[in-house]
């Protein structure tokens, strides 16, 4: 309980929430490394599961990448992208980066080949064209599924920015990193408190930003809500 | 589907094997033909403390003894609590450091090794361990900057930085923050207010890239590295004596020592010079060589072993 008692008189200590080394600081750059990493991420997995999912082919090729993916090492990575690119932020991110990768490759193959394919059908019956099909069609009742794997995706990089205060970058690890250097239990538990919530804060303004963007009339549909974190594809 | 599950349990089979194979050690050692002790030691965070607790240790694998190594185990705040504990049995100490570490700072240690290593051991008693005789080994933080930077703030002792601190950022281990020798050393003895300050590591690769990459101005490291010319740093000279005796001391637990440990490290020390240490950590650090065999290759130059 005294434990705690330091805890919490660490946070009410003004002097830890101002300057370079302030909370407000260090939760911003952790916001910053994490949001970069995930939008990189997007960029990069959004049109190859998409694309894949709509044409129902190479999916297993791209799951099972996607599944190697997500047994690598992050801190690996972060080490050995530090020998290649030095002291900046790139290391964090391009670790980071692929971390958040499968996840959403993952989604959204899914999410858009299991559209009903009957639906398909009918929207290539009444003529419309591909990209039609693909953007009036199935990405609107892919949505949900797609939202999911991303929320995913941002939940997994904030845990894991803290890996930037590994090679002296900032970020909420940089609490935990130097309260062990330092022997201050206090500030390590403080510091792994703060990556905890904003984990759950991200968490949730990704679930309220699932409910946002889900179409109204797929919204009572069970497979709209089963959208809970990530898919495993069978794969035989 | 037989064939699924036979080829699943293949996999699962193979899987489990590569993890045990990659878990076995190098067995290695001396072979047990007596029942001495097992003991633990553990180093600090930087390459030199490695290859001190390897010269220690592998002294006494050659009479005989088991040791059990913790290599990098972390800085003073992880490894002193855990020798108090007896979760470790040794491990390589510096004079100075260690007393004022151990006394809170009250700025005992002086600039002879004799007599802050018997300071030390007023306070190493408490706690059921001692420091044996100091060696003449010197390894003292030093504070480096670039000789760019050098030349901008016309920099050649730790007194000039009192003007110009205030626009340079400090790199150095977390800890530097909050010791005596570091930071608020600086301060109060040198009135050097930095600007920032920035955790690295202990005078290992992040010190070097962000100094050279000009993420810090000035940084610690340690005045027994190999390489700090070979980069261009240029060290300040500390002339009103911050850094007091660091002198290597092997520091042990009473319960495990013996005359025959306590006759061994104090040749040990007595043999070990900053010379030594210099030559050595300029192998690990540039030439990449492993501390294992630095070690070995020492204590055989020594008559240690054979």
């Amino acid at each position: 309980m005294v434990f705690l008692g330091q805890v919490i008189a660490w946070f009410l200590n003004p002097a830890h929430w101002t300057g370079s080394h302030g909370v407000p600081t260090r939760v911003l750059e952790h916001l910053q490394i994490s949001g970069i990493a995930v939008g990189a991420a997007l960029v990069i997995a959004l049109p190859i599961g998409i694309a894949l999912g709509h044409w129902g082919r190479g999916g297993l090729l791209a799951i099972n990448v996607s599944n190697v993916g997500r047994a690598l090492p992050s801190f690996g990575i972060l080490v050995i992208a530090f020998e290649v690119f030095g002291l900046n932020n790139t290391p964090v991110l391009v670790a980071l980066t692929l971390l958040a990768i499968p996840p959403v490759v993952t989604n959204s193959f899914i999410a858009v080949r299991d559209v009903d394919p009957e639906l398909r059908d009918a929207a290539r019956g009444m003529g419309m064209r591909e990209r039609r099909v693909l953007f009036e069609v199935e990405l609107p009742l892919a949505l949900p599924l797609i939202m999911a794997g991303i929320r995913t995706a941002a939940v997994q990089v904030v845990a894991t920015a803290t890996l930037a205060a590994l090679i002296a970058g900032g970020g909420l690890g940089r609490y935990i990193l130097d309260g062990l250097g330092q022997r201050d239990d206090v500030q390590v538990f403080a510091g792994a408190a703060l990556v905890a919530l904003l984990a759950m804060a991200v968490e949730l303004a990704f679930s309220g930003l699932e409910q946002i963007v889900t179409p109204r009339g797929i919204k009572g549909n069970p497979v709209g809500r089963m959208a809970v974190g990530v898919v495993e594809p069978r794969l035989f | 589907m037989r064939s699924f599950k036979f080829q699943a349990f293949l996999m699962t089979i193979l899987g489990l094997s590569l993890i045990a194979s990659a878990c076995g050690t190098s067995g290695g050692g001396s072979p047990s033909t007596t029942t001495k002790e097992t003991l633990t030691f553990a180093g600090f965070n930087f390459s030199e403390s490695t290859i001190l607790m390897d010269i220690y240790g592998k002294a006494l694998e050659a009479k005989g003894y088991k040791i059990n190594y913790k290599a990098n185990l972390g800085s003073r705040e992880v490894v002193e609590p855990a020798l108090a504990s007896g979760q470790i049995d040794f491990y390589p100490g510096y004079a100075a450091t260690d007393l004022e570490f151990i006394n809170k700072g009250k700025g005992e240690a002086t600039g002879d090794p004799q007599a802050t290593t018997a300071k030390l051991n007023t306070y190493l008693s408490a706690i059921g361990a001692k420091a044996l005789d100091p060696s003449p080994a010197l390894d003292a933080n030093a504070f480096a900057v670039t000789k760019a930077t050098a030349a901008k703030y016309s920099l050649t002792k730790l007194s000039d930085l009192a003007p110009v601190a205030g626009r340079m950022v400090l790199g150095g281990p977390p800890e530097c923050a909050t010791r005596p020798y570091c930071q608020p050393g600086l301060k109060s003895v040198y009135g050097a207010n930095f600007k920032d300050f920035k955790a690295l590591d202990a005078d290992g690769p992040l010190t070097r890239a962000a100094l050279s990459g000009g993420q810090v101005d000035i940084a610690l490291v340690f005045s027994s590295d190999g390489d700090l010319d070979s980069r261009g740093y240029v060290v300040l000279d500390d002339d009103k004596h911050l850094e007091a005796a660091d002198n290597v001391v092997p520091i042990i637990r009473t319960k495990v020592l013996n005359s025959e440990i306590t006759s061994i490290f104090n040749k040990i020390s007595a043999a070990l010079n900053t010379t030594d240490l210099r030559a050595m950590n300029k192998s690990a650090g540039i030439d990449h060589v492993d501390p294992d065999t630095l070690a070995a290759t020492w204590l055989k130059q020594h008559g240690f072993t054979s």
